[in-house]
């Protein structure tokens, strides 16, 4: 009896999200009716993860489903940090089909998360989610008056092709593992190929320098919700899943040194181009996406290490993007809200106009790129621990990158929200003779920031402060959990 | 050389596959996609990789292998009807005059460009070249790095290269999907080939990752070509 109701208990983790989204696209047309359902729903989630037992695994159709620590730290933070943004889309502009399409991801992230033992089901449960997210990246708002812009779907495509091909790969590795026997068949490059297999896959999935294309492409171009969305949850999970894959192939990690110790190198090599190429944009979207392209590169380098605090590092820098990122563009949309001025004019003064959405951008840019005090200040303190060991060229590779990030917000800030506005108010126009006040156009009230926007701002804010200033019980439950994790080293 | 003596599976297999990187015309593509799922079936029926569960008539068969079929038929049934219609019109009263005038000056634009787009063998250059390539490499690779027999192996690089070329050459959004769907289906093969067992929920929801990917593909084509009148690649970079 307690073993089909552990059963039931998985299966309504993974199946109330996707009910919930049905229903909610059945409604979609009932935008606060929609939004306070999904809240609910994501509530009662977030709820059925924090009450459910970690490692107890059941068999269901020949499959293990497991919630483990780890898995649980990542289920708990999808629900909530959607949520907030769910909450959002009463007064930003979204997709028709956004709230439904989060839900069903988050259950079939939940999926994901509870199958990782079956990493063939994994491979494909990603693939599937990143090709349901489609949807996401190309939808429309109810009743929308224009058309889709090329563009989109353009970036889309490219998501779809590089998804499918990141499962295929990932797909192709479990089947050498699966023909993989030591000593015997494929002994000497089965393991460096599946690693190189799965790097990749997962480089592809999180836009991993040089897979990365897609990711400034899809900020640039999607709704800010959806990029979040795919941000936060998919490329996420990948996290989790190459974790689990080192966790039970442990050949991958204990035959490959050479390799992993590459991979480090890699991991901080991207960062840098990342923070490079950050730099270097114009678009205030494509900056944030290759703070996003910097901030997978930290992440590899963590994992890479595979040590308790490199893991730690790489695991913190994961909870804090999923902070970070949906602050970033749920600031954004605020910020590209009609400012006051011509469409014509550039607006340099965004800050002044949207205090809080402004202040979001800026503390959610902090908390990507590892300035004090935000949590991802202290995130990175791991990974430069971690690099310090490894040479002081590794340390100096991480802290350049971070700098060149940290410069690529100054721009941010500079060019869009602290500078003098672009065009400066003129006179008022005299009234001519014969004409009236009322021959006069009428003068702009621009509405304040909204109620909602301000909510949701703080909240994040104050997780990204909170989390930055007291990281100790985070810090000591992401240790439990790789306490747990038999392919960490001890070193560190 | 390959231990294969006219194996008609394996050349209606390579055969199928080359037409889809080499031609352009999806009248001719998307049939040979569906050929190419069922000899990927009759291969590994021939091949008895998975125990026979199902007779039709005089022929064993596994039930795996119907599934594959029916799957990779549907999948070609989605992208051909795709090609078919080709449109997912945009609700007109909803649009502005600015949107209903980009409207009407995507289609003449595609209108023009179909009409100045005359057969050219030139076209067929780099996909023939491509074919080469990916006949050298599959000729090549398994004897480099065998994981199946050589039958197998042949057969899963084949496919895998065909599709990965097909998709880096290709024009249009459903040649993507063609090339998408031949890799999917090279991994399909090689996971029901050499896998110790052989897990029935992979390989379903393997299935059903193809008929996602083919109504993902079938959905962008439909709102491509309801926005710019066309299903050319080049045209979504176009200012």
């Amino acid at each position: 009896m307690a073993h089909f109701g552990k059963i039931m208990a998985y299966v309504l983790l993974t199946a109330f999200p996707v009910v919930l989204g049905a229903s909610c696209f059945l409604l979609r047309k009932e935008t606060h009716l929609v939004v306070g359902l999904s809240v609910a729903a994501l509530m009662v989630q977030l709820a059925l993860v924090l009450f459910m037992p970690v490692d107890r695994p059941v068999r269901l159709l020949g499959l293990t489903l497991n919630l483990d620590p780890l898995g649980r730290l990542f289920l708990a933070g999808f629900p909530a940090v959607t949520a907030l943004m769910v909450l959002t889309t009463q007064r930003l502009p979204h997709g028709e089909h956004f709230v439904s399409i989060a839900l069903v991801i988050i259950g079939v992230a939940s999926a994901i998360v509870l199958l990782l033992q079956e990493p063939f089901v994994v491979a494909l449960l990603l693939v599937s989610a990143g090709l349901l997210s489609i949807l996401a990246i190309v939808d429309l708002p109810t009743g929308a008056p224009t058309l889709i812009a090329p563009r989109l779907i353009a970036s889309a495509l490219k998501y779809l092709v590089l998804m499918a091909f990141a499962g295929a790969l990932a797909y192709m590795g479990f089947v050498l593992i699966n023909v993989y026997r030591p000593g015997v068949f494929l002994d000497q490059i089965a393991p460096r190929i599946v690693l190189a297999l799965m790097v990749v896959a997962f480089g592809v999935r999180i836009g991993l320098v040089p897979f990365h294309s897609w990711l400034p492409d899809l900020v640039e171009d999607a709704s800010p919700l959806a990029s979040a969305l795919i941000i936060v949850v998919l490329n996420t999970t990948g996290l989790l899943f190459l974790i689990s894959v080192f966790q039970f192939f442990p050949a991958l990690v204990s035959e490959n040194e050479r390799g992993l110790q590459l991979l480090t190198w890699l991991g901080a090599l991207a960062a840098l181009a990342g923070s490079c190429l950050a730099l270097v944009q114009d678009c205030p979207r494509r900056i944030i996406g290759y703070l996003v392209v910097y901030n997978a590169g930290m992440i590899l380098f963590g994992l890479a290490t595979t040590t308790s605090i490199g893991l730690a590092g790489a695991v913190f820098e994961a909870l804090n993007q999923m902070l970070a990122v949906p602050l970033l563009m749920v600031s954004l949309a605020f910020l590209e809200q009609p400012n006051g001025h011509s469409l014509k004019t550039e607006r340099r003064d965004v800050l002044w106009r949207w205090p809080l959405a402004g202040s979001g951008l800026l503390g959610s840019g902090a908390a990507l790129v590892g300035l004090p005090p935000s949590s991802g200040f202290a995130s990175k303190m791991l990974l430069y621990e971690v690099a310090a060991r490894r040479g002081a060229f590794l340390l100096i590779l991480l802290i350049s990158s971070s700098v060149l990030a940290m410069l690529a917000l100054a721009r941010i800030a500079r060019d869009w929200l602290i500078s003098a506005p672009g065009d400066q108010p003129g006179s008022a126009t005299p009234l001519l003779l014969g004409a009236t006040e009322l021959d006069l156009p009428s003068r702009r009230s621009l509405t304040p920031e909204p109620l909602i926007a301000a909510f949701v701002v703080l909240t994040f804010l104050g997780g990204i402060l909170a989390i930055g200033l007291y990281p100790q019980p985070l810090l000591a439950t992401i240790a439990d959990v790789i306490r747990g994790l038999t392919f960490v080293r001890g070193e560190g | 050389m390959l231990d294969m003596h006219l194996n008609w599976t394996i050349v209606s297999l390579t055969v199928s596959s080359g037409v889809v990187l080499l031609l352009r015309d999806w009248r001719l593509t998307v049939p040979a996609l569906s050929i190419n799922y069922l000899s990927v079936a009759w291969f590994l029926a021939q091949q008895q990789f998975i125990e026979p569960d199902l007779a039709i008539g005089n022929l064993a068969l596994s039930t795996t292998i119907v599934v594959k079929v029916i799957t990779g038929l549907a999948a070609s049934a989605i992208l051909g009807i795709t090609a078919i219609t080709f449109s997912r019109e945009y609700n007109l009263e909803d649009l502005d005059e600015f949107s209903l005038a980009e409207l009407r000056r995507a289609a003449r634009r595609a209108q023009r460009q179909r009409a100045s787009e005359p057969f050219r063998f030139s076209d067929y250059v780099v996909p023939f070249w491509a074919l080469v390539l990916a006949a050298l490499a599959s000729l090549t690779l398994p004897r480099l790095y065998p994981i199946g027999g050589q039958t197998v192996d042949f057969a899963w690089y084949w496919l895998g290269l065909t599709g990965l070329f097909t998709v880096v050459i290709a024009g249009d959004t459903l040649k993507i999907g063609l090339g998408l769907l031949l890799v999917v289906s090279s991994i399909d093969l090689v996971y029901t080939a050499i896998a110790s067992t052989v897990q029935v929920f992979p390989l379903a929801l393997l299935s059903l990752t193809t008929i996602v990917l083919s109504l993902s593909i079938a959905y962008l084509s439909g709102l491509m070509y309801g926005r710019l009148k066309t299903l050319d690649l080049g045209a979504l970079y176009k200012r």
